[in-house]
This record gives C-alpha cells, structure tokens and sequence, in this order.
C-alpha cells in the first residue's frame, strides 16, 4: 500500500474527517490547561471569595460582603499607595520612555559607531535582577557615603553631603533607578521600529527641506506610534505591579511618612505582614481592575488616533 | 484494503515527548522521599549553628532514637514557611527558633490557633519564670499566655568613642541624662573640614530609624500598644519622646547623623569618628568587635543616659526565643530538648564569647567569662555590664499589628519634623502641641483598621 495521500477527490465518505481524532487538541493543550486552571483561575476564583472575607491567623475566616471594599475606598494608606503609585507610573512613561526613545534615536543615527556594544551595554542593567539593583541603589543613594551624594559634594562643594534621597525624594531616586534599570529594555522597543521607518520618507522629507525635528514629528513617530503605545501599556502595567524595588531600596519598608508605599507592597503589607488576606485580596482586585481600565482606555485611545 | 495503522495519528516525535512525560511523572511519583529520622530543629542566625551543633551532636549520642535535626533557614525563609505551616498545615519542624516579628505574627488570630505550643503552664510549674530574666518572656507572650523560652535579654548601653571624648577632657560619669549628654558632649559637634557644615555628630540616630526609635520609646516608658494590647499612641510619654526627638535631627541644635548600622557607609563613618556613639545592645557589641577593627581598645560602653533624673539607664534591641510547633509529634521531648539547649551554660558561654548575647538564665550570670576584660572596650567587662541593666528592660508588647502601628508612629515623627522645618521652631516645648494632635490621628487611623477586624473582636485581651 502506497503510503502517499490520496488527492482529496479520492477519499471517498471519510475524506472530510480530521487527521486527528477529536480528542487530540484537548490532549495537547490539557497540560497548559491543567496548570492555569490548578495555578491561575483557581487561585484567582478563591482570592475572589477571600475578598469578601475577613481573615485573621492560621484558622479564622469570616464573611464580610462588601466591607473590604468599603474600607478600602476610606482607607488613607490605600489611596497614598495608589497616589504613589500613579506617579511613580507618569514618571516612568513621561521620563523613563522619552530616555529609552532618545537612546535608540542615539543608537539608530548612522554617524553612532559600535551601535552593537552600546546596545549591549544600554540594555545591560535589565539583566539584573531588581532585588541587586535596590540594594545597589540604596548605597548609591546614601548620605555622606553614597556615590551620588559623595560625588556631587566633590564637584560641586555648596551641595549637602546628607541630602535625604532615601527619605525625602523618595520618588525622584526611584525613577532614577528605575531609568537606570528599564531604560535599555525599552530602548531595543524603540530601535526595531526605529529601523522599521520608511527611510524613503524621510529622505523625501529631508529633500523638501524638513528639519530633524519636523521629520521625527511628522514621520518618525506616527511609525513608531504601535510600537511606543505597546510599550506605554507595559510601562503602566509594570509600574503598577512596582514592589521589589522599593521595598528594597527602602530598606524592606515603604519609606518615611509612606512615601515609597506603592499598591502592591501595601497589599503585601496588610496580607503576609498583618495576616488579613481577605483585605489583600481586595487591594489585588481592585488594582486588577483599575489595570484593566487602564488597558482599555489606551486602546480606545490609540482606535481613536488611528481613524 | 487494510486497516490504518494504529498511533500513526501523532509523529514519532510527539510519541516521544508523550513517552517522556509519562515515564518521568512515573518516576517523579514513585521516587522514594528521603526522610531524616528524628526530630527537627529551624534556627535563622547563623553565629548560633557553633553553640547548637556541639550540644545536639552530645544530645544525639546520647539519645540515638530521639535524634534532633539541625535545619537553618535564612530568615525570611523561615518566616514564610511558618507563615505556610500555620495556615495551611505543610510540613514544619518540631522546634523553631524565632524572632519577634515572627513570632508577633503567629500571635494573630485565637489564642487556640497559634502554631506554637502554649508553654505558660510549664513555665510556672517547672520554676522556669523565676530562673529567666522576667521581662524576656514579655515579647513572647500575647493575652496572658507564652509561647516562646527566650534565649537573650538584648539590654542596650551607649558605645562612645573614648578616645575622642577623654582626649577632650570629658567625664561621661556626669552624664545622667540625654540633656547632658548632648550638653556635655555638644562642643564636639566640629566642622574639620571648613566646609561650614559640622563633619562631627554625637549619636547614630534619625527620624527614620525605626528601630532605634522603638528603643528610645521604649526606654521613655512608651510603646505603641498598651499592657491589654490596644493601640496607644496618643500619650503624653509618646507625644514629649516624639517632640524631642525631633530636637535631636534637626535645628540648630541637632546632634545625631544618619550613620546606618549594617551598612558600609555607617561603619565607616564610626571609623571615621563621623559619629561618636551609637545605642548598643549586646549583640551588636558583638558585631562592632567583629566589623570595626580599627576602632579596638577606642571605644567603651556606659549605661544610656536617661530622659530625665533617675529615668531608666537602659532599653532592649531585639530579640529571639525557641517554640515548641504544634505539629511536634512529640511535644514533651522537643520541650524537653529546647530546655537542655537554651538552659545549658555550655552554650550560654559559647554565645557570649562568640557575639557578647548574655544569657537571659539569671543563674548563668555568675559565670566567670561575663567578667572578663575586653581589650576591644578599652578593657571594660562587655558581659557585666549589660548584665547589671538585664533585669531593668522595659517590657514589650507583642501584637500582629506591630509593624502598622510602627509605620503610623514613624509618620507621626516625619509628619512633625517636616512641622519643625516649616515653622523653624525645634525644641520640645514648642513642638508638644503639635504631636498629641497627631498621634491621635495616628491611633484613630490605626484604632479604625483594628477595628474592622471582626475576628481580633471576637478575641479581645483580658
């Protein structure tokens, strides 16, 4: 018997069937399925439940309904996080991104020599891991000491040896390192749609006489505009989930006066330092779900830009 | 016409990778788990392996079916595997040796769920409570009840450096009192490199320090929490410490600087004579002698100034003790265990030599290594004098809010220094009607989210 496949005209009553038996997809996704339904949408169905409960020790739970959530939207500590938290998220896209776009604008100009080693050493920091790059930071940042402090007191002897970094700019020294450490990772975004720029247009551009300016204003970014809001969203996303480095940084606290507090550390806060996971719970869906407005939001908007 | 070949439906390849999967789940069920006979025992600080491992290795020969286990764990570690045991029953060992914040969080919920065993009784009953240094248990008890047998008192002293101090002429013996101190001391408050900002403060200590700022409260006669273990900011102890120490770190007549401990930075500036003392308990005596080798045969330790005249000349730092889990098969033997271990004078003399921990058992202090003069501390016996201040430190309250209520306390202080900056008034009186105000907010914030607390109601204090 030959083993070729008969043309489809010759297969006669069985040559519609599917080559596999119907059971077949379910056997290859069951063991992704198996896993996000024991690791993802169970856990996730029963911190539902834990929100609307009150949980306190090892072995004490009690429903609450809605009270999570009513304390919550009245609890200060919750909205300092999530007032944290939003800054620290419009100082990652207005700083953090326009420093990633200015890099590979830099390293995408053909006149940059060795673009391959600075990419590797722009992108470099994102290798390490957050937990190293807080404790680095948090030396950098010391009074006296520290590399910054001790550095600009010799350049320039008027500045403060003892500036409080760490204590009272708690936001500016976690966007510089948050720039320090994101900047690169998002700089590789840029530079492939950088590269993906028509370069017809901009040298008919450059010929009808538009400036640099005019020509990023005008070309370069209305390109790159799917690529920067893909990365916006994930800058948002990220910065909202923002934990280890701060608490890091802060020396495993959320700084004087709250100031580093973000949403996820006060979530980790109230559930694994106080012990009430119903509350943590709470926190997590609500920041889940001003995530997924988020989300949506950016995309009506980039609907709308593109009509 | 033959029928079509059975499995021809998925490639060799994909059989393979099924094959693999099945076999390896095979052996991953069926290979066998190694177990350790015995008990175990989870320790976190690793100074401590050297004075357990001997003792256990006697005990284990002595006792071939009743072996004990030496498990350490980094901290965190151990916190999270607790956490893990007592709320969903994982394995965890027989007996643990935890710290204060650990163990303030095993105290939430009903007294009958803590993890630990409820050592109280057998404390009484077998004389313990009078042998141990009394405030020890304090930490380790909530609504009347023990679950921890403390292996330290942590009593804290002032580490100076004498050499700069006496080379001034100063008499520390006429120091009584934190004014004292800064008024005695305040002359050598210097700028040395004419920079016009002083490049010499006289103690390690700033507004966000959140230890140091329990110890000082603590040693006011302050806390966060009061003897029933209700939030209790809004005093007037809590509201004069709070004012003053915002005097000590900032204004014109500031005297402390931010010289971190455990960090490279603070020791240098310690090195450097940038800070002249520091508030240490006795295990960070040990640290100093073991990190800060220049500054050997330099330093000396005296008893910590007062608030006010014949205020108490201590505090306590700190803080661990062994508990007996509730999973113990056998929880007689590993108390039993925890007694010879932390009772032993062996290990008592072991852990003094080795980090200046002294003992909390009160018969142990008669041991001959206490006395011993320490070149490091200008040849002062380190043991006898945190000795002569165990039996004075304060008392603590142990609460599973503990670390909300000290991040509401630490904003109280930040809150009023920024209120010093902005009105540039510094000093203790003028800032004294300020800080009721705000640790009342404080408490009625905190008091609030206790409140909400069904389950804590449901099992109020005695």
């Amino acid at each position: 018997m030959s083993r070729s496949t008969p043309p489809l005209a010759s297969r006669g009553p069985r040559a519609s069937a599917p080559p596999f038996p119907r059971w077949a997809p379910w056997a290859f996704t069951a063991p992704f399925l198996i896993l996000f339904l024991l690791f993802t949408l169970w856990p996730l169905a029963q911190s539902l439940l834990l929100s609307f409960q009150q949980t306190f020790g090892p072995k004490s739970t009690a429903f609450v309904g809605w009270s999570n959530f009513r304390f919550l939207l009245h609890d200060p500590l919750f909205w300092q996080a999530l007032r944290n938290t939003a800054l620290y998220t419009v100082g990652a896209v207005f700083v953090q991104l326009p420093v990633a776009l200015g890099l590979a604008l830099l390293l995408n100009h053909p006149a940059v020599r060795g673009r391959a080693i600075f990419r590797l050493i722009f992108f470099a920091p994102s290798l390490v891991g957050l937990v190293f790059v807080g404790i680095m930071f948090a030396q950098i940042f010391q009074k006296r000491t520290g590399l910054l402090n001790a550095g600009l007191h010799a350049l320039l002897p008027s500045w403060d040896p003892e500036f409080a970094w760490l204590d009272e700019h708690v936001m500016p020294s976690l966007l510089l390192a948050s720039v320090w450490l994101y900047a690169g990772f998002n700089m590789i975004y840029f530079l492939a749609a950088l590269q993906n720029v028509n370069r017809e247009l901009l040298d008919a551009a450059q010929l009808d006489g538009a400036g640099p300016w005019a020509r990023f204003r005008h070309i370069v970014l209305p390109e790159i505009r799917p690529v920067a809001a893909f990365v916006v969203l994930l800058s948002v996303i990220g910065s909202f989930q923002l934990f280890e480095l701060p608490w890091v940084l802060l020396d495993n606290s959320a700084g004087p006066a709250n100031r580093g507090l973000t949403v996820v550390m006060y979530l980790y806060q109230t559930g694994f330092l106080v012990g009430d996971l119903g509350y943590a719970s709470a926190i997590g869906w609500l920041l889940g779900l001003l995530l997924v407005g988020a989300a949506i939001a950016q995309m009506r908007l980039n609907r709308r830009e593109e009509n | 016409m033959s029928s079509p070949r059975p499995f021809t439906f998925l490639s060799p390849g994909a059989w393979l990778i099924v094959g693999l999967a099945v076999v390896s789940s095979l052996a991953y069920l069926a290979w066998p788990v190694p177990s350790r006979p015995g008990r175990d025992f989870w320790f976190f600080s690793p100074p401590n392996e050297q004075h357990y491992r001997a003792i256990l290795e006697k005990w284990n020969a002595a006792h071939p079916h009743d072996r004990v286990n030496l498990v350490q764990i980094h901290y965190q570690a151990l916190e999270r595997r607790l956490v893990a045991a007592f709320t969903s029953d994982t394995p965890v060992a027989d007996l643990v040796e935890t710290e204060s914040l650990m163990m303030s969080r095993a105290f939430a919920g009903r007294l009958e769920d803590v993890g630990f065993v409820d050592l109280t009784d057998r404390l009484h009953r077998e004389g313990l409570w009078e042998k141990i240094n009394e405030p020890s248990f304090s930490l380790w008890t909530t609504r009347g009840r023990t679950f921890g047998l403390p292996h330290d008192v942590h009593p804290c002293l002032l580490g100076y450096r004498a050499d700069l101090v006496e080379a001034a002429g100063i008499d520390v013996a006429q120091i009584e009192t934190w004014d004292d101190f800064r008024r005695l001391l305040g002359p050598l408050i210097r700028d040395l490199d004419g920079d016009g900002r002083p490049d010499r403060y006289l103690l390690n200590f700033w507004e966000n320090n959140r230890d140091l700022v329990k110890v000082l409260l603590l040693q006011a006669g302050g806390d966060v929490f009061d003897a029933q273990e209700r939030v209790s900011f809004d005093t007037a102890i809590n509201a004069r410490t709070l004012a003053s120490l915002v005097s000590w770190v900032a204004g014109p007549r500031r005297f402390c600087v931010d010289a971190r401990d455990f960090t490279a930075g603070g020791d240098q500036m310690r090195i450097e004579g940038t800070v002249l003392a520091s508030i240490l308990p006795d295990w960070q005596a040990g640290t100093w002698k073991s990190n800060l080798g220049p500054l050997s045969g330099k330093v000396k330790l005296m008893r910590l100034p007062a608030w006010e005249r014949g205020g108490l000349r201590t505090s306590v730092w700190g803080g661990t003790a062994i508990g007996v889990t509730k999973a113990a098969p056998d929880p007689e033997k590993s108390w039993a265990m925890a007694k010879h271990l932390y009772l032993s004078p062996q290990v008592a003399e072991s852990l003094y030599r080795s980090t200046y921990i002294i003992s909390p058992v009160k018969a142990h202090w008669q041991l001959p290594c206490y006395r011993e003069p320490d070149p490091f501390f200008s040849g002062q016996p380190v043991g006898a004098l945190y000795i002569a201040e165990a039996p004075h430190v304060p008392r603590r309250i142990a609460s599973p809010y503990m670390t909300l209520a000290m991040e509401r306390l630490m904003s109280v202080l930040v809150a009023l220094k920024a209120h010093a900056l902005a009105r540039n008034t510094f000093d203790a009186a003028s800032l004294l009607p300020e800080a009721p105000r705000r640790l009342a907010e404080a408490q009625a914030d905190l008091a609030a989210h206790i409140a909400r607390n069904v389950l804590y109601a449901a099992a109020p204090a005695p």
